[in-house]
């Protein structure tokens, strides 16, 4: 008897003294440990008293009161599910590894700790890589904390850490050297030294995925080719060019796209000049939508040049807003200018590369307005879409054909090619040379 | 004049020789002095007390098993006071006092008698902390006497041994190997941070709360810009469990600090690394100093402070060795009146490297 009032004593006490000795938070620390060909990532989520109810809700899915193994799993897989890990911005897929729950009780007077620990594989990348760390998981009621561990592996070493103000957003910045090279053996001035140079080819990887993944600026690059090999007269296309004056005119356009956006990312980037992007945006819709009527009916017939440079110096504005974001040093950012310039180029000349051979192979064949007029009414109306929903603020309905387009890049080329070789190897669809001047 | 002044020389010299071979051969070594202290304490004891005190070296259940909450919440080891007689309690604080400093046993007695406060509770003391302690039953969570003590291994005065004791927002964990000795990884903390006894107002961590202040107070805007992190950190990073970890360093490195910086810094981190007794923390001491250049200072939250009172913003201290945290508690209350702290050396947990040094 006297056990028992003893025991409701102190669970009496326990009840008041809840709020002074545990948080009325849920607190979330996670402790990241970049291992040499791995990311472990350790979560300790402890539910304060006043926040308990909400999360054991959360756990306790039958309602029961107790947390089964099933649950427990569940449970962790959805915290898993509301984080997302991604190294230079590929989102990695970790695998849980293990799960350890507390007792109810203590959970329910703030002494419980739910640990969950899971890895990921780290992808081949440069040496120089960003992780970012994000939790969403019950942000209402936490608080998080994110730090790295100092790697153990001589060949990693960590180059910055940024944080949001509540740590449910962390980037950690880092250098992986390969175990061989003789890079990590190097002194660490040598290596700060060489960081710079290793730098660019990370910089030139992700100019090339801002354009593969950039709809907007490849969409306007390829309707401003669709009338490459045309020939407008009195605002009517109305000839084919040759095969050598379709490439120089293609040449002409990508060079001076180039020219454009090389000049505003360079200055934009070293912050001389600096546009809202919201309005970076809403130009970059209109030059889509310009050149896609141009595609339907000439309005600027042999100016496309110099309309390609001068919205080349809209997108560039958008390139160097994305530089920015990656929060470089002045060094780093002059490498970064020229590695991301030529990664823009070389996903250009690659587009131009796998579009052009369909382009002058269709131009032989009578499909060729189809694709065209096709071609220029999508971009117009894509176009439309990000401009209208600019203003009203909503989601283009475009967007997802266009990112799904993006995705399968590769395969449309490959669908076009196919699509123009079988144009032109059907007599009826070939267009004969003679019918050059022929209005289409 | 030859035997006046041989006469001179004897008057002075022999007081001299006296007073300093004295100390010598009455002051026993640190080590000395600890192990009696805990023989001493250890004859107090009957047999099945001290069964429950003692516990082998390498046991790492007991190693661990302490923490910032109250002992019925979390069990420790050993016994504690309420578990003794007058004279084992007086034997048990008299080893705990001669391991450590004068100034680390009066702050360890501040953090006793803060507790001592929540068992008494509110009526007699506007100064306390927001939470419990109404109750009669608060008896059974707070109390100057329910604090433990524990020996993991032999008390030597050659051979690593452990002395631990710990309770409501303090675990001493002393690792003690000849004159060596290790005080990490301890924690201190508060509730009531601030309380008048007899009319005299204490703050068990007052240096912890004032020395901080006035770093941050030299440094200049570029080493704030440094130190101040951008984001807020609601809870120590390497509290209980977190043993032997280190954490990447971010904040302001003491190699970009000015020289009275860098000893303010070095005066800070004295509020821990002296706890232990002085020979110890000398060398302690030395080695953060040596490691000085690679210490960082970071801060996060308010950079103000109500006159009087403790911090409400956390900081931390991490060097090759070291690892401080101050964090002060948002529980709805106060957090100038609740406050942990963390003392570290990820790389010597419990004396590690005594032991592996032979």
């Amino acid at each position: 008897m006297k056990k028992l009032a003893a025991a409701l004593a102190i669970a009496l006490a326990l009840a008041q003294s809840a709020f002074s000795h545990t948080l009325d938070e849920y607190l979330q620390a996670t402790l990241i440990s970049l291992q040499k060909d791995r990311i472990d990532v350790s979560l300790r989520l402890t539910p304060g008293v006043a926040v308990f109810a909400e999360v054991f809700g959360g756990i306790d899915t039958d309602a029961d009161r107790i947390i089964s193994k099933t649950e427990q799993w569940d449970y962790a897989e959805r915290v898993l599910g509301e984080t997302s890990l991604s190294v230079d911005g590929n989102r990695l897929k970790p695998r849980l590894l293990s799960v350890d729950f507390p007792t109810v009780e203590q959970l329910k007077q703030g002494l419980g700790q739910i640990q969950i620990a899971f890895t990921a594989d780290s992808p081949v990348g440069s040496s120089r890589r960003s992780l970012v760390f994000e939790n969403h998981h019950q942000g209402r009621i936490s608080a998080y904390l994110v730090n790295c561990l100092v790697p153990q592996d001589p060949h990693i070493r960590v180059i910055a850490q940024h944080r949001t103000d509540n740590q449910s957003s962390y980037q950690l910045d880092y250098m992986q050297s390969a175990a061989d090279s003789a890079l990590a053996a190097g002194s660490p001035t040598v290596r700060t030294w060489l960081d710079n140079f290793d730098a660019v080819p990370s910089m030139i990887r992700l100019g090339m995925r801002h354009i593969a993944e950039g709809t907007d600026h490849l969409l306007f690059l390829l309707v401003l080719l669709l009338p490459a090999p045309l020939r407008a007269l009195r605002s009517r296309w109305i000839g084919f060019a040759s095969a050598r004056e379709s490439l120089l005119q293609i040449l002409r356009v990508v060079t001076a796209f180039t020219v454009g956006h090389s000049i505003t990312l360079a200055f934009g980037a070293l912050g001389v000049v600096s546009v809202p992007s919201g309005a970076v945006e809403m130009l970059i819709a209109i030059s889509i939508l310009v050149s896609a009527v141009h595609a339907l009916r000439p309005v600027f017939p042999g100016r496309e040049a110099l309309l390609a440079g001068s919205f080349g110096l809209i997108h560039g504005l958008a390139f160097a807003t994305s530089l920015g974001k990656l929060g470089l040093d002045p060094w780093q950012r002059g490498a970064g200018i020229l590695g991301f310039n030529l990664g823009i180029e070389i996903m250009q000349v690659a587009v131009v590369a796998a579009t052009m051979p369909s382009l002058i192979l269709l131009n032989r064949t009578r499909a060729y307005s189809l694709v065209r007029i096709g071609g220029g009414v999508f971009a117009g109306l894509a176009s439309l879409g990000w401009i209208v929903g600019g203003f009203v603020g909503v989601q283009n309905p475009m967007d997802a054909v266009l990112n799904s387009a993006a995705r399968h890049g590769p395969w449309l080329f490959g669908a076009l090619l196919l699509f123009s070789l079988a144009c032109w190897a059907l007599p009826a669809i070939r267009r004969e040379p003679a019918g050059r001047y022929r209005t289409i | 004049m030859k035997k006046w002044l041989l006469s001179a020389a004897c008057a002075l010299g022999v007081p001299v020789l006296i007073s300093l071979s004295l100390p010598a051969a009455t002051t026993p070594t640190a080590s000395h002095r600890i192990v009696t202290a805990a023989n001493d304490f250890l004859s107090t004891l009957d047999a099945t007390q001290r069964s429950k005190v003692l516990f082998a070296f390498d046991d790492a259940g007991q190693r661990a098993r302490w923490s910032n909450l109250p002992t019925a919440m979390v069990p420790r080891g050993g016994i504690s006071l309420a578990q003794m007689s007058p004279a084992q309690g007086k034997a048990a604080m008299a080893l705990v006092s001669s391991a450590l400093s004068p100034a680390g046993f009066e702050k360890v007695q501040q953090i006793m008698e803060g507790d001592e406060v929540n068992k008494a509770g509110g009526q007699n003391n506007p100064n306390r902390g927001p939470g419990p302690g109404r109750s009669a039953a608060s008896a059974a969570l707070f109390g100057k006497d329910l604090y433990y003590i524990s020996i993991l291994g032999t008390p030597s005065e050659t051979d690593p041994w452990m002395l631990q004791f710990g309770g409501h927002h303090l675990a001493l964990n002393i690792t003690i190997a000849g004159e060596r000795g290790v005080l990490t990884p301890t924690l201190t903390g508060a509730q009531p941070a601030l309380f008048t006894v007899n009319g005299k107002i204490v703050r068990p961590l007052e240096g912890e709360s004032d020395k901080a202040f006035a770093l941050l107070g030299t440094l200049d805007e570029q080493q704030r810009s440094h130190a101040i992190l951008s984001y807020r950190v609601a809870d120590l990073v390497l509290g209980p469990g977190q043993d032997g970890k280190t954490i990447q360093p971010e904040g302001l490195k003491a190699s970009a600090m000015t020289a009275r910086q860098r000893a303010m810094l070095l005066e800070l981190v004295s509020e821990w690394a002296g706890i232990i007794h002085e020979s110890a923390a000398a060398d302690r001491m030395a080695e953060i100093k040596a490691g000085l250049d690679e210490t960082w200072f970071a801060w996060s939250g308010t950079t103000t402070v109500a006159p009087g009172s403790n911090l409400t913003a956390y900081y931390r201290v991490q060097g090759p060795t070291l690892v401080i945290e101050y964090a002060p508690q948002q529980l709805g209350g106060d957090p100038a009146l609740h406050v942990h702290t963390m003392y570290r050396d990820p790389t010597n947990d419990y004396g590690r490297k005594l032991v592996a040094k032979p």
